[in-house]
């Protein structure tokens, strides 16, 4: 105990006095970045009097489960059971990280690694849709999904998500970088293009598709766009959209408040744990990766 | 049967560009050890991956065996590949590298595991089977890319520079070991590299390229012997061969000597008859000597000349002298190590007329 403790002592005796005031800088940037994490928690376990509390308090003083109990209270009383809108999201969203990685990653590769024709013109146009706001492909996003017939279906909720230029992007810089002779000693090996792909550069490039993993997952899990445009029933609407209708015009209102706090901390967890997940997986395929 | 022939072999990049392989031609005998080298970018790479089937071929036919394979994809040519940088899956264990061409081939699984074993045990990697290539060092990295090459026993080794990344003693150990393997496995071996010294020493023949041309094809022997050109006598050899501008004059009793403003030296019959028959009578021409044929006086009695001392270079058993003879570069002669001299000295040095070379002094062709 004592010597871990000594030798701590020694790794910050090491650093200079420059190191020393970046190591603390780097801290109180990080417990700043952690605030909002602190409040989200701690808010959705605040009873009604802490709530409104002024000046606001960060930490809970007195824990209770009263803005659980309300939002309990309020979901029982809709049409559609909760558990069904959080069976649409868990099936959209992970369906979307399958398929936004998969297509990122089919588009990556001859980007990056095969000689075509036009292949800098089609990237650059990739490129080029990273310069639309969300707000003006909607409509024409709206008549491609009605035309195709797919409203209210699963497939309209994936079919706007499938394209993600950013995932191509990422993907397409990580895989430049893996050496080219690595894919010719496969092919030499006797291993099939898609072989190639999927056993060698992807593996390769687990850190970016991590990445862009959980890119997807954000996008999908935090969608309400898709429930609310192309989403005629209620109970194909996904549960960010349900935990939206809760909460919306709340500004100026006492009512709810707790089960809108409650609900912004659901919406959270699963974002904080597959983020968890994959970046431990993004350190270790970065260390154990060998290229370098 | 493994032999290869290479038939005017082109290789450009884009329409009117100039050719990066231009008329590569050769023939390869079933087991040869066969040696590309040159300077980096003269095409001997290219050459390579053209034969390996990772580049395609602007003109000209490749055959392995009696197959013509320039439309054959690289799985189907029969070849194994050794890359400069190993290229191990880095997401496999040393085992699973070197078992992946089999599985793709869908060998029972105890043949696998035998001949995994069994190269592993050739190349001394056994204790590494489980490791992830990352946690090897380059040496044993480089024995995991060649296990993974001698497992699908195929007729032909390819070699990209195989220890360019490794340290020089380690060089010179593998490069023993690769002969040794070359001899065991009695496959053809293709090597590239730009290290003369791994050509001279691992080559049952040599092909020197420069700009996508081939200069010469001959033994490791007769390449630093009789190099065809004044570049393939430059660039094999180390250190490199001493060339000395002059002219060929007409000495007394029709002897005819080679002369610098410093000094003149007797050429010898066969020499003087080349030079007759090329025209070379009171022209320029370039004289190349290797280091190894120039000494301190009392070798050979009739080339002597004086030249002052600048540097040297001890080399253990060697030492190289650079002296200066009045020419834009130093001469270099090889003595024994304990010779000693002091700088600026004026020394007598002698020149083995018999071993010199004299080359076209404009196009650098050999005059022979």
């Amino acid at each position: 105990m004592l010597g871990s403790l000594w030798r701590r002592r020694g790794r910050l005796n090491r650093m200079d006095g420059f190191q020393k005031l970046l190591t603390l800088l780097l801290i109180v940037l990080g417990a700043f970045m952690l605030l909002p994490i602190v409040y989200i928690f701690n808010h959705a376990f605040k009873p009604y009097h802490e709530l409104f509390v002024y000046p606001p308090t960060f930490l809970v003083r007195e824990p209770s489960l009263q803005n659980v109990n309300e939002l309990l209270a309020v979901t029982s009383r809709s049409t559609v059971p909760m558990i069904r809108y959080l069976f649409n999201s868990v099936f959209v969203s992970g369906l979307a990280v399958v398929l936004v990685t998969g297509v990122s990653a089919l588009c990556a590769y001859p980007l990056s690694k095969h000689r075509f024709p036009g292949a800098g013109i089609v990237f650059a146009a990739i490129l080029l849709t990273l310069m639309f706001a969300p707000e003006v492909v909607q409509i024409p996003r709206y008549l491609v999904v009605s035309e195709l017939g797919i409203m209210n279906t699963y497939f309209a909720h994936l079919l706007p998500l499938m394209a993600m230029p950013i995932g191509v992007f990422l993907l397409k810089q990580f895989m430049d970088q893996v050496p080219d002779s690595l894919l010719e000693a496969a092919r030499i090996d006797g291993a099939s293009e898609f072989f190639v792909f999927w056993r060698i550069a992807v593996p390769v490039c687990m850190p970016a598709v991590a990445t862009v993993a959980i890119l997807a997952f954000q996008n999908a899990w935090g969608n309400v766009e898709t429930s609310a445009l192309f989403m005629l029933d209620d109970e194909m609407k996904s549960f960010s959209f349900f935990l939206s209708t809760l909460t919306n015009n709340l500004a100026n209102n006492v009512a709810m408040q707790g089960a809108a706090a409650v609900a912004a901390l659901i919406m959270f967890v699963p974002n904080l744990i597959v983020f968890v997940i994959l970046q431990g997986k993004v350190i270790a395929t970065m260390a154990h990766s060998g290229i370098k | 049967m493994a032999s290869i022939s290479i038939q005017h072999l082109y290789k450009r990049y884009g329409k009117d560009k100039q050719a990066v392989v231009n008329d590569f031609h050769l023939d390869i005998k079933d087991k040869e050890f066969l040696v590309f080298v040159g300077p980096s970018g003269c095409g001997k790479s290219t050459t390579l991956r053209m034969i390996a089937g990772l580049e395609d071929i602007s003109e000209g036919e490749v055959y392995i065996g009696e197959q013509l394979v320039n439309h054959l994809p690289p799985k189907d040519r029969d070849i194994a590949m050794v890359f400069q940088n190993y290229a191990l899956y880095p997401n496999m264990s040393v085992y699973e590298n070197i078992a992946f061409g089999l599985r793709l081939r869908k060998q029972p699984r105890h043949e696998i595991d035998l001949a995994v074993r069994r190269a592993a045990r050739v190349l001394e990697i056994e204790p590494y089977l489980n490791r992830k290539p990352k946690e090897l060092s380059g040496g044993q990295r480089q024995r995991v890319a060649l296990g993974r090459a001698i497992v699908r026993e195929p007729s032909v080794f390819l070699m990209d520079e195989p220890l360019s990344n490794l340290d020089a003693k380690l060089r010179v150990q593998m490069r023993m070991e690769l002969i040794k393997l070359h001899k065991t496995l009695g496959a053809t071996f293709i090597y590239v590299t730009h290290d003369q010294i791994e050509a001279m020493t691992m080559a049952d023949r040599i092909v020197v390229m420069k700009d996508g041309v081939i200069q010469q094809i001959d033994t490791p022997e007769t390449v630093y012997t009789s190099p065809n050109n004044r570049f393939v006598a430059s660039f094999i050899g180390s250190p490199g061969i001493n060339f000395i501008e002059g002219k060929i004059t007409e000495g007394a009793g029709d002897r005819l000597h080679f002369s610098t403003s410093r000094f003149s030296l007797p050429v010898t019959k066969e020499a003087a008859e080349a030079m007759r028959r090329h025209n070379k009578v009171d022209r320029r021409v370039t004289l190349g000597v290797r280091p190894e044929h120039v000494g301190p006086e009392g070798l050979y009695s009739d080339s002597v000349f004086t030249a002052v001392y600048k540097v040297s270079e001890l080399m253990g058993a060697d030492r190289f002298l650079h002296l200066d003879i009045g020419q834009d570069s130093l001469l270099v002669a090889r003595v024994d190590a304990h010779y000693r001299c002091e700088e600026n000295e004026r020394l007598r040095i002698v020149l083995d007329m018999s071993k010199a070379l004299f080359f076209e002094p404009d196009s650098g062709e050999r005059l022979k």
